[in-house]
């Protein structure tokens, strides 16, 4: 709260300092929108010259980290929002490495997860069915499923209302196990 | 049992189902082909996703320094439309201005000096040089006429 009251008085050594505390944080949100660095560090930097400029709106209620948290959340959609719209889902897309990969998970036993020893590849997969949802569906289903995060936390990141959030989360969840299934019935 | 369990795949994370639901999806799908299909799904999907989650990408040493430096950027950038915004407002005074000096010029300089003959004797058609110079040929003036009309006319200028 002090760092933020001094930077809101023009004391840019105290903004630096939030800067440097928080940008892991502001880069972790951005990392779930972008994977090449370049667009995660653009996002970053912009998530930091908005709050600059909107600090006077910072009211102190709640923590610089989730005043941040909701900036950068809010300008990585915008900026997916302006990209241009990625390419549709399609099953030939899928390289050997990854249909290796669902062969092998597909036959492990159902009460265990699937490994997620070779990254790259389940990160590519990912990508690849998430591709059929909205940026907005994606951020409610990688917060809640691949971070643990609750309905409430979503809400309060997004600015959505905790129903929205559900209703989110449900419909994207449905729709990456149907694009799910149609990979794994190829 | 009967019930399809796509509906608990899809209301909340596998990670979140309780033991109890589990159970309930294990016994379903031994059963039924296409919810044993989705329920691979969702564990792929859940698999693919925390994974996706993990790819974070840290902070150079040098984004601090960057941001800094892009916010001096920023902050020269937006005093250069102050200055714009400042000539815009201006703009209009500065031409009233710039009309009312024109206006002026005319009046006092190009418009004929009627209002002021009687400091301009050498051009006024009042002026003794050309009472005297104009007349004809066939009215000259005497000597003591021209005197007294050049007398004359610097009396009424004083």
């Amino acid at each position: 709260m002090d760092l933020a009251r001094q930077a809101q008085a023009g004391d840019e050594s105290a903004f630096a300092e939030i800067v440097r505390r928080y940008s892991p944080r502001v880069f972790r949100v951005a990392s779930r929108f972008f994977r090449q660095r370049s667009l995660v560090e653009e996002a970053a930097q912009e998530v930091f010259l908005k709050a600059y400029t909107q600090l006077g709106s910072f009211e102190g209620r709640g923590s610089i980290e989730g005043w941040l948290t909701r900036i950068a959340t809010n300008t990585c959609l915008n900026m997916l929002r302006s990209a241009k719209r990625r390419p549709e889902f399609t099953v030939s897309d899928l390289s050997d490495d990854e249909q290796n990969w669902l062969e092998q998970q597909s036959g492990t036993d159902g009460s265990k997860q699937p490994s997620v020893e070779n990254s790259v590849v389940a990160t590519d997969l990912a990508d690849r069915v998430l591709s059929v949802l909205s940026p907005e569906d994606q951020q409610a289903l990688l917060m809640i499923d691949g971070e643990d995060a609750s309905i409430k936390e979503v809400a309060e990141a997004t600015g959505w209302s905790e129903s929205k959030v559900k209703v989110r989360a449900f419909r994207a969840r449905r729709k990456v196990r149907e694009a799910m299934e149609k990979l794994l019935g190829r | 049992m009967n019930k399809h369990i796509t509906e608990i795949l899809d209301n909340t994370s596998l990670a979140n189902l309780s033991e109890n639901e589990l159970t309930e999806i294990r016994a379903h799908v031994v059963d039924c082909a296409s919810c044993g299909k989705a329920y691979d799904a969702a564990r792929m999907s859940a698999a693919v996703l925390k994974s996706r989650t993990q790819a974070v990408i840290e902070p150079s040493p040098f984004f601090q320094t960057r941001v800094m430096a892009a916010l001096r950027e920023q902050q020269a950038a937006e005093s250069v439309p102050a200055m714009l915004r400042l000539w815009r407002s201006a703009k209009a005074v500065v031409a009233t201005m710039a009309v009312t000096t024109a206006a002026l010029a005319v009046v006092s300089f190009v418009a004929p000096a009627e209002s002021t003959p009687a400091t301009d004797q050498s051009t006024s058609v009042y002026s003794a040089y050309s009472v005297i110079m104009d007349q004809p040929a066939d009215e000259q003036m005497t000597y003591e006429q021209v005197l007294s009309t050049i007398y004359e006319d610097d009396d009424e200028a004083r």
